[in-house]
């Protein structure tokens, strides 16, 4: 039969529509059969209802959708005599007003697709609905023992309201309804991201339009210092113009950036409720057909994110909800016996900071039986018995995570078959995060997902290590303040600050980072106090720069994997700032190891060779730091010791024989092995070096690896130090 | 037989008709080279006492050596991050890459180039390269016999170069930090 063009379309309207307004008729059926809400907080869920099942019988039947209209309509009936109750729904309503909303989705697609005359007669469906619902006499009976409601009942939906709403969705469904996919555009995920990064060129040329700026000025200066200020004034007081107005170009494309980014945000994100609301639908249903409890708790799903990372979390996080009601919660009488809730809960916290999201799924179940899941694994296969000795209590959790894997020994509709946790941690990994698990027996599990986001800028702290910028994320820092002696116990090998009656062990940036040696805070440096996943430490750092928002970009691939950052962000002059992870700074390090290492100091003012001669005596096994200049090196001298430096002959302001010099002049330096690097091969540059008190002497061509090594080894004995 | 002298017109013709002569000679030498002999376009540059060498098709851009970040408890090989049209790519150092190679001046120049997957990165450099051509026919050759990342090249004056495949280069290559998990 054919259809009018435009019906067709309204019923397309309709249908995306309707699946919103079930989606939140489902949302208060789950509330309603809840425990402990109040009364006024029932009946308005009630009224609510109401009107949802009332605008959907409306919108259908207005576009002669009568088999919809007649769904809905039976839906209201089993709902009538609730309405006035204020009690907490029965279960068995519940499932059918829910198997009812299921049946009216399916067929308002249908229609939607073109398919509604194949649709069967729905009376066959229409009278099994009723048929499972309860009765309406019987209802009465199903809120036995409920009193009569106390709490003033909030009127329904008057006649008058009603046909507002129903005329209202007649007359304008479109009004109602999102954009659909007729009335939008469809673009290729390669577009918008071709699009993403035109916007960071643009924001790159803002940068670039401000240096502009920065270097007319120079030259105005430059111009006003020659003494030919006559001569000059015209000329100063137009390149003063220019560079005004560029700043106010500069200031304007700034604006437009935002707004594209801005634009692109809300074209390619979405807010993480979409995904999580049918959820709770899915883990009351399953934990229904197990014969459990489980209640879902959502933390953070006002988030909007890219909508391509949504769709593929939303796989893992069914297998997660799926498995921990199934292999997580135990069974209500159990819970009971062992002190618990009968309703299990489960949580689900969504937290950014910067470029990383943080999913948590958790339970308050039995835990990870960690005796039984390295049996499960030798029994199958997963590991051998000489390696499942060997693994600890965390790495025997994390065979859960390897393909093969279950703990049940039949397989069921929900689980069994050791497909599920390796798929999680695939599409994981697939997203370029990591997904951890920690458990304790008898309270539960929880499993926490990092993932970068593109998108968006956030609050980032800048504070210094020396000479490194380091951006910390705002979320992470709860205060800053300055070190005072009275507030700091400082132990032999940790310092710990005491803030808020507690004692927080007191990390050194520039020390975690590898910049330079342990050392305790001192009188009057800046420590701030920055938490991750309830942990909590004072980062000592050497200075405070400010907070900026910043736009946090993915690391390339060869750096991705350090644990310690976790993107980076342009700053104002175009330079890049790394992103430290909080979770990595509250972590334990391992730096007490470190220190019984033969430690070097590299001097070059070349980054590419100060690289290079890391790279290679850290392959002998040395502690490396690095400094840019003579001057820098002569502050590290003063706070570290050293085995030994490799020194740079040709520097900028100090070079290589005047550091020497200085060097030597001190007591506690005065013999220290230097070794002196040159590009100059010449035999005058040699002897000009050894003069001046160096140990060594070798030109950068022979840097080769083992040549610098044997050179450094050899001097280290003649001086007698730790070779 | 007597010689005649040549006028000097004739002398001219004759000569015209020579140099004429050669130019075809050689441009018939040329378009035969050219059939026999692919080429493999280069972006050759010096690395310590050595001649290095990658295919200029691999290569984006050539950059100076400023605005680069150094990321602490990278790998050595990780010289810093930079921007670069809107990403975020990393610098590395080829002489580590190479195994702790010697060099003559201190790197200067960083070569955007495509590590073969696709993603960019960018290696440092002592000098801006300079491009040129090498017979595919010894570039193949050489493809074969080599093992790893660097294929040992003779050029026609037999000048030794050493051609890095990207692509292997980055595969054999472990990316982690140096606290990597």
């Amino acid at each position: 039969m054919p259809v009018d063009p435009m019906l067709q379309g309204l019923v397309t309207g309709f249908a995306v529509e309707a699946q919103e307004v079930i989606q939140k008729v489902t949302m208060d059926l789950l509330e309603l059969e809840r425990e402990g809400l109040d009364a006024g907080a029932l009946a308005r869920l009630y009224v609510r209802l109401g009107r949802h099942l009332h605008t959907l019988k409306g919108s259908a039947s207005s576009l002669g959708l009568q088999d919809l209209g007649d769904i809905a309509h039976k839906l209201e009936d089993a709902l009538a005599p609730l309405k006035a109750s204020t009690r907490k729904m029965p279960r068995s309503v519940v499932d059918v007003l829910l198997h009812g909303l299921d049946l009216f989705m399916l067929r308002a697609q249908a229609h939607a697709d073109g398919r509604g005359d194949a649709l069967p007669d729905p009376a066959a469906a229409l009278a099994q609905l009723v048929a499972e619902g309860p009765p309406p006499e019987t209802v009465g009976a199903l809120l036995a023992g409920a009193a009569t409601a106390s709490a003033p009942v909030e009127p329904s939906a008057t006649p008058e309201e009603n046909a507002l709403v129903e005329a209202a969705s007649a007359l304008n469904p479109q009004d109602a309804v999102p954009e659909s996919a007729d009335t939008g555009w469809r673009v290729s995920v390669r577009q918008v991201t071709s699009l993403m990064r035109e916007v960071e060129r643009l924001r790159e040329v803002r940068l670039r339009v401000e240096e502009r700026g920065r270097e007319l000025d120079r030259v105005v200066t430059v111009l006003a210092k020659q003494g030919l200020l006559a001569e000059t004034a015209e000329a100063r007081t137009l390149l003063s113009g220019t560079s005004r107005s560029l700043r106010t170009d500069g200031e304007e494309t700034s604006d437009i950036v935002d707004a594209l980014e801005d634009g692109l945000k809300a074209i390619t994100t979405r807010p993480v409720r979409t995904i999580l609301d049918p959820l709770q639908r899915m883990v009351r249903d399953l934990s229904r057909q197990l014969g459990k409890e489980a209640r879902l708790s959502v933390v953070g799903s006002e988030l909007s994110l890219d909508r391509r990372l949504l769709e593929k979390l939303q796989g893992a996080l069914v297998h997660l909800l799926r498995n921990a009601v199934d292999h997580g919660l135990e069974m209500p009488s159990q819970r009971e016996k062992a002190g618990k809730h009968h309703e299990g809960a489960l949580t689900l916290r969504i937290e950014q900071q910067g470029n990383l999201l943080f999913l948590e799924c958790s339970d308050d179940g039995a835990g990870i039986d960690v005796i039984r899941v390295r049996k499960v694994a030798e029994s199958r296969g997963v590991v051998t018995s000489d390696e499942a000795e060997r693994l600890n209590e965390n790495q025997v959790r994390d065979l859960i995570f390897r393909p093969g894997f279950s703990t049940r020994s039949d397989v069921t509709d929900t689980s069994g078959r050791g497909v599920g946790l390796d798929a999680v941690r695939a599409s994981v990994e697939g997203l370029q995060g990591r997904i951890e698990v920690n458990s304790t027996p008898g309270q539960g599990t929880r499993f926490v997902m990092t993932l970068p986001v593109d998108l968006g800028s956030s609050p980032v702290l800048v504070v210094r290590a020396l000479e490194q910028l380091v951006g910390l994320p705002m979320l992470a820092v709860e205060a800053t303040q300055l070190a005072r002696a009275d507030s700091l116990r400082i132990g032999k090998r940790k310092a710990h600050l005491e803030y808020q009656g507690q004692l927080l062990p007191v990390v050194d940036l520039g020390a975690r980072l590898g910049l330079r040696a342990l050392a305790p805070p001192v009188e009057g440096q800046p420590l701030l106090i920055v938490q991750s996943g309830g942990k909590r430490v004072a980062l000592g750092v050497d200075a405070v720069v400010g907070d900026r928002d910043l736009v946090i970009r993915p690391l390339p691939s060869e750096v991705r994997d350090v644990p310690a950052w976790q993107g980076a962000a342009t700053l104002s002059r175009g330079e890049l700032l790394l992103i430290c992870r909080p979770d990595w700074l509250v972590t334990e390090s391992g730096q007490a190891a470190v220190a019984a290492q033969r430690r070097a100091l590299v001097v070059d003012d070349s980054l590419t060779a100060r690289a290079l001669h890391r790279a290679m005596l850290e392959a002998g096994g040395f502690s490396v730091h690095l400094a840019a200049s003579g001057a820098r090196a002569l502050d590290r001298l003063a706070t570290d010791t050293y085995d030994v430096v490799i020194c740079d002959l040709d520097m900028e302001e100090m070079d290589g024989t005047q550091l020497i010099a200085r060097l030597r002049e001190k007591k506690e330096t005065s013999s220290l092995p230097v070794i002196l690097v040159s590009a100059h091969d010449s035999a005058a540059a040699r002897e000009r070096g050894m003069a001046a008190g160096a140990d060594g002497y070798l030109s950068k061509r022979e840097c080769a690896a083992g040549r610098l090594l044997a050179e450094v080894l050899d001097v280290m004995s003649r001086r007698g130090g730790r070779a | 037989m007597k010689i005649l002298p040549r006028s000097m017109e004739e002398a001219q013709e004759q000569e015209a008709v020579e140099l004429l002569e050669r130019r075809a000679s050689r441009l018939r030498e040329q378009a035969e080279t050219t059939v026999e002999e692919a080429v493999h376009w280069i972006a050759e540059f010096p690395l310590g006492e050595e001649r290095y060498a990658l295919s200029l098709e691999m290569l984006r851009a050539a950059l100076p050596l400023r605005m680069v970040t150094p990321v602490p408890l990278s790998a050595p090989h990780v010289v810093g991050v930079l921007r670069f049209q809107g990403q975020v790519l990393s610098a590395l150092s080829l002489a580590s890459m190479l195994g702790g190679h010697g060099w003559r001046q201190d790197p200067a120049v960083l070569l955007v180039v495509d590590r073969g997957d696709g993603e960019l990165c960018a290696l440092d450099c002592e000098a801006i390269p300079r491009p040129t051509t090498l017979p595919m026919s010894v570039v193949e050759a050489a493809r074969v016999r080599a093992e790893g990342p660097v294929m040992e090249v003779f050029t026609q004056d037999r000048q030794l170069i050493h051609l890095i495949d990207l692509k292997r280069l980055f595969t054999t290559r472990s990316t982690g930090g140096r606290n990597a998990r």
